[in-house]
């Protein structure tokens, strides 16, 4: 791996949330760089902030002070209207409950993010198969999520996450409602699609049983990054 | 191709293709329902035209009233002079009579006998006078005698009183027998003026417009007893024809009198009949009403005026028009007025 | 984008037909409340709509409503005749009377008397018999409904004999006539007949039937009247109005109906919000996805907006063709709807109440959607 670009600038980022009277500080300056090209994970405690540090760095959460750069750009800077524009055509999205579309079949799930950006509907979902076909599902294109099994479901939101080629893909929690095999077959396959040389893949995971095929582990406690390597340290 | 369409048509979705057509079918057949549904209030013409001001006069300001047909004589109620059972009528209604033509005749007879009586008197008197002219004869021819006696003492004194005695009689009865016959002479000639008078006339060349007498039916000097009084005959000259129209007490200050109206008669409003004026009725009367109620009250007044219709139009005595008088026009009402407040 | 947001609105059936059933539903008794009131407010109006040939109605200053009315002077005819700019005037007779059935009942009539010559005044549309059969002594015309309310069904009137305030008249017609508001047998004949009918009082005649000249209108030639002679001139629409604004100010009608009109508005708000809300609480995981994915909040309203008018189109749909094939067959059925119709301007109102409606409801269920930070999808 010697291409390894510098994709992400975190810069002191520091993140409060006021409920009623009290302010909770739940990042405390994080200044960090992620590399595209590389399965990097994201583990802590809960309440350790590693969710709201992907949220972000994905763009959907605004930080208290500090700067995101994603791929050079300062995200948090870019209008509200930019900023769902440069997630849209730069970052694709895997959620711990999939948060399919029920009514929807696997392909036009998958094809959800091209439609967005306002691709016909035809053509979209005719690029969600090929997606799902990466994805060796493209058995189960036509049935809807919930004639599917954990891990498909799974992998057609990863067909989403990837169908309109994102530069940079978070992942919360992909494992965490799969059994061990499911799981491990899902992450054998994110890192098989998803990484390529100018894309950057961040995982918020605390499954350990799949904390192996990371390339770099942050981890984080109160806020804070811990620990950067390329495997957790030992207790 | 053929697969593609089957594909099609099982990839329309009931919901979300065939039930929005179905709503905008049934928003279609609504509107349908509702507008083949809406009411009918389009104004229209009457089928039978009313009268119409604008017909009459252009648009110039008239002033409407309703009127009868009458007469130009107005309607003369025939009466009887003498009352008894009426034993011939001479005509009908309808009927054109002159001046002095018989109407209707009344029982005779008594006033046949009066003069049947009235000459024989006259016989009898006639008669006397023939008697009392013989003594009268013979009473002077033997007072002829006496007084060609010369010698006083030929005949006594008493005689000779006695004889010119006897012809001063017989002319005094000679005197009262032409009396007689002078009295029986007069009364035939009442008689025969009774006899005439029983026999009604036409006062005027008129027509007769009703007969309500008949034989044997009896006839009043004062016109038929009880509540219906209708005359025993109504005639009047209906050549010409006159209107009377009545105008409203308010709207007389508005009518230009002397002027020609026009008329038209109840439901022949598109006959529109040129009348001269006439005259105006000195006199404004209430307003009779036709309806025949009799608790009628009426707090209307109105101005009668007469027109002349020409002859032949048809129109019948009685019968209702209605009438456009032609009001004054805006300058000489507003003269009069403002000479009015001068 | 909106076809995704049809398919997510679509999928689950049950809460789509409850959203349909809820616009529906309301629809109906929006429109078809409004429909009936409208058309019972319009029995005021009916007397004067039946009479298609006049524009202008002149009275006495103090009446109101064809029912409430001062009868005027015969000279007043004539005086109307001479304002210029009338066209032509025809005196007209209202009141009320008593008549005795064959069967010995006693109902209450209105008596119409028209113009004995042009028989202005009288209805267009004759179910049995013509114009000219009131031309014939004693002969009164009856309107349809009230047939149908004096005799059995089925029974033919023509030739009925009727007592009428001790006099005879003799049903030679029927005509088609919408029932007025207290929905009383209306019998037609001609004025002289009407005056032996009605009893008497010193003026007799309630109205006075005019038309305008050619190149005035109806309002001016009203003026004129009104200067001229100081009786009360209404042209046909202002005094179809004055007849609607008196059952509006006598009655409770407004009130009720405006109450269930009221209801139908909230009942319909009450079930489509309900269950919109239901239906975005239920996506909101999947609108949170969308937002995160980067579905701006444009395209979310866009998505809401064009489920929103799914339901309303279908649901409009529905509840307005149930609604109007209520009132055409009621109408068509019931002596008590006869005439009733449905203004074409309710069809439009209910479609804007039930947009209206719809939205509310949409954009009550979206505040939740668009508050909503993307972030919270990772929680």
């Amino acid at each position: 791996m010697s291409d390894l670009k510098t994709a992400i600038t975190l810069h002191k980022i520091v993140k409060e949330f006021s409920t009623g009277s009290q302010t909770i500080r739940v990042l405390h300056g994080i200044d960090a760089e992620i590399q595209s090209g590389e399965l990097t994970y994201l583990v802590g405690e809960s309440g350790s902030g590693k969710t709201t540090m992907i949220s972000i760095i994905a763009g959907i959460l605004y930080p208290t002070s500090g700067s995101v750069s994603v791929f050079g750009q300062d995200i948090y800077s870019l209008s509200d209207d930019d900023l769902v524009r440069f997630r849209l055509q730069n970052i694709g999205f895997i959620f711990q409950q999939y948060n399919l579309i029920p009514t929807l079949t696997a392909a036009e799930n998958a094809a959800v993010p091209l439609v967005a950006a306002g691709m016909g509907r035809d053509q979209a979902v005719k690029k969600g198969e090929a997606m799902l076909d990466n994805l060796n599902i493209a058995d189960q294109a036509r049935k809807l999520p919930r004639q599917l099994s954990g891990g498909q479901q799974q992998r057609v939101a990863i067909a989403r996450a990837l169908v309109h080629e994102p530069r940079l893909v978070v992942c919360d929690e992909p494992t965490a409602a799969l059994d061990a095999k499911s799981g491990r077959r899902v992450m054998d396959l994110l890192r098989e699609v998803a990484l390529a040389a100018d894309r950057t893949v961040i995982i918020v995971t605390h499954d350990n049983r799949i904390f192996d095929l990371a390339d770099r582990i942050l981890m984080m406690e109160d806020g804070r990054i811990t620990h950067d390597g390329k495997t957790l340290p030992d207790h | 191709m053929l697969k593609s369409i089957t594909e099609r048509l099982r990839g329309v979705s009931f919901v979300r293709t065939i039930l929005p057509i179905m709503a905008i079918i049934a928003i279609i057949v609504t509107a349908f329902i509702v507008l083949s549904g809406q009411p009918d209030r389009s104004e229209e013409e009457p089928e039978i035209s009313p009268p119409k001001a604008t017909a009459a006069f252009g648009n110039a300001d008239s002033v409407a009233g309703s009127g009868l047909v009458e007469p130009s004589s107005e309607v003369i109620d025939i009466g009887t002079s003498l009352a008894g059972i009426v034993t011939k009528v001479f005509v009908a209604p309808g009927d054109q009579v002159n001046a002095g033509a018989p109407l209707f005749l009344v029982d005779d007879r008594a006033i046949r006998a009066q003069i049947q009586e009235a000459t024989a008197s006259i016989a009898r008197a006639k008669a006397a006078r023939d008697t009392a002219r013989a003594l009268l004869a013979t009473a002077r021819q033997q007072s002829a005698l006496y007084s060609g006696i010369e010698d006083e003492r030929a005949v006594s004194k008493q005689e000779v009183i006695d004889r010119s005695g006897a012809v001063r009689t017989a002319r005094a009865q000679l005197a009262q027998a032409e009396a007689e016959i002078r009295s029986a002479d007069a009364a035939r000639a009442r008689a025969t003026t009774d006899l005439n008078r029983l026999t009604v006339r036409a006062p005027i060349t008129a027509e007769i417009l009703s007969v309500n007498i008949r034989p044997g039916e009896y006839a009043n000097p004062g016109g038929q007893q009880g509540g219906g009084s209708e005359p025993y005959m109504e005639i009047g000259t209906t050549d010409p024809l006159h209107i009377r129209i009545d105008i409203d007490e308010n709207e007389i200050g508005r009518v230009q009198l002397g002027t020609d109206a026009v008329i038209s008669p109840r439901g022949e409003a598109n006959r529109r009949i040129q009348a001269q004026f006439v005259r105006a009725e000195p006199l404004v009367t209430p307003k009779t009403s036709l309806t025949n109620a009799a608790t009628e009250r009426v707090d209307v007044r109105v101005l009668q005026l007469i027109y002349r219709i020409p002859a032949d139009q048809g129109l019948f005595v009685g019968q209702q028009i209605d009438a456009f008088v032609r009001a004054k026009t805006g300058e000489n009402f507003s003269a009069e007025q403002a000479g009015d407040s001068q | 984008m909106t076809w995704i947001a049809i398919r997510m609105l679509t999928g689950d059936r049950q809460k789509f037909f409850g959203l349909l059933f809820g616009v529906a539903f309301s629809t109906l008794l929006i429109s078809q409340q409004l429909t009936i009131f409208i058309n019972l407010l319009e029995r005021g109006a009916t007397a004067v709509y039946n009479i298609p040939t006049a524009d202008i109605w002149v009275m006495d200053p103090v009446s109101r409503t064809p029912d409430v009315a001062l009868p005027m002077p015969s000279t007043a005819l004539d005086k109307v005749r001479s304002v210029n700019g009338v066209e032509w005037a025809s005196p007209l007779l209202r009141s009320g009377a008593t008549i005795r059935t064959p069967e010995g009942d006693l109902e209450g009539v209105t008596v119409v008397g028209v113009d004995d010559a042009t028989l202005i005044g009288l209805p267009k549309t004759f179910i049995a018999g013509h114009r000219e059969v009131l031309y014939e002594p004693d002969s009164v015309v009856i309107d349809s409904s009230g047939a149908a309310k004096l005799f059995p069904p089925g029974f033919d009137p023509i030739g009925v004999r009727l007592e009428l305030n001790d006099r005879r008249a003799v049903i030679r017609g029927i005509v088609d006539v919408d029932p007025s508001f207290t929905s009383q047998v209306i019998l037609y004949t001609r004025y002289s007949n009407a005056l032996a009918y009605v009893p008497g009082t010193r003026n007799r005649m309630t109205f006075i039937l005019a038309n305008a000249s050619d190149g005035l209108t109806a309002k001016q030639v009203g003026e004129r009247i009104t200067d001229a002679t100081g009786l009360k001139a209404r042209t046909r629409d202002e005094f179809a109005r004055d007849g609607i604004d008196f059952i509006v100010e006598n009655t409770g009608i407004p009130i009720n109906f405006g109450i269930t009109v009221a209801l139908g508005f909230v009942v319909g708000v009450a079930i489509v919000g309900l269950t919109f809300s239901l239906f975005i609480r239920d996506n909101i995981k999947q609108f949170g996805a969308l937002k995160a994915i980067g579905v701006t909040n444009a395209k979310i309203r866009l998505m809401v907006a064009a489920q929103a008018l799914l339901v309303g189109l279908v649901g409009y749909g529905i509840g307005i063709l149930l609604a109007a094939i209520f009132i055409a067959l009621g109408s068509i059925n019931s002596p008590d709807f006869k005439g009733f119709y449905t203004p074409w301007e309710i069809p439009v109102l209910t479609a804007f109440v039930v947009l209206t409606m719809i939205m509310i409801t949409g954009w009550l269920a979206l505040r939740s959607v668009l508050k909503m930070e993307p972030a919270e999808v990772f929680r």
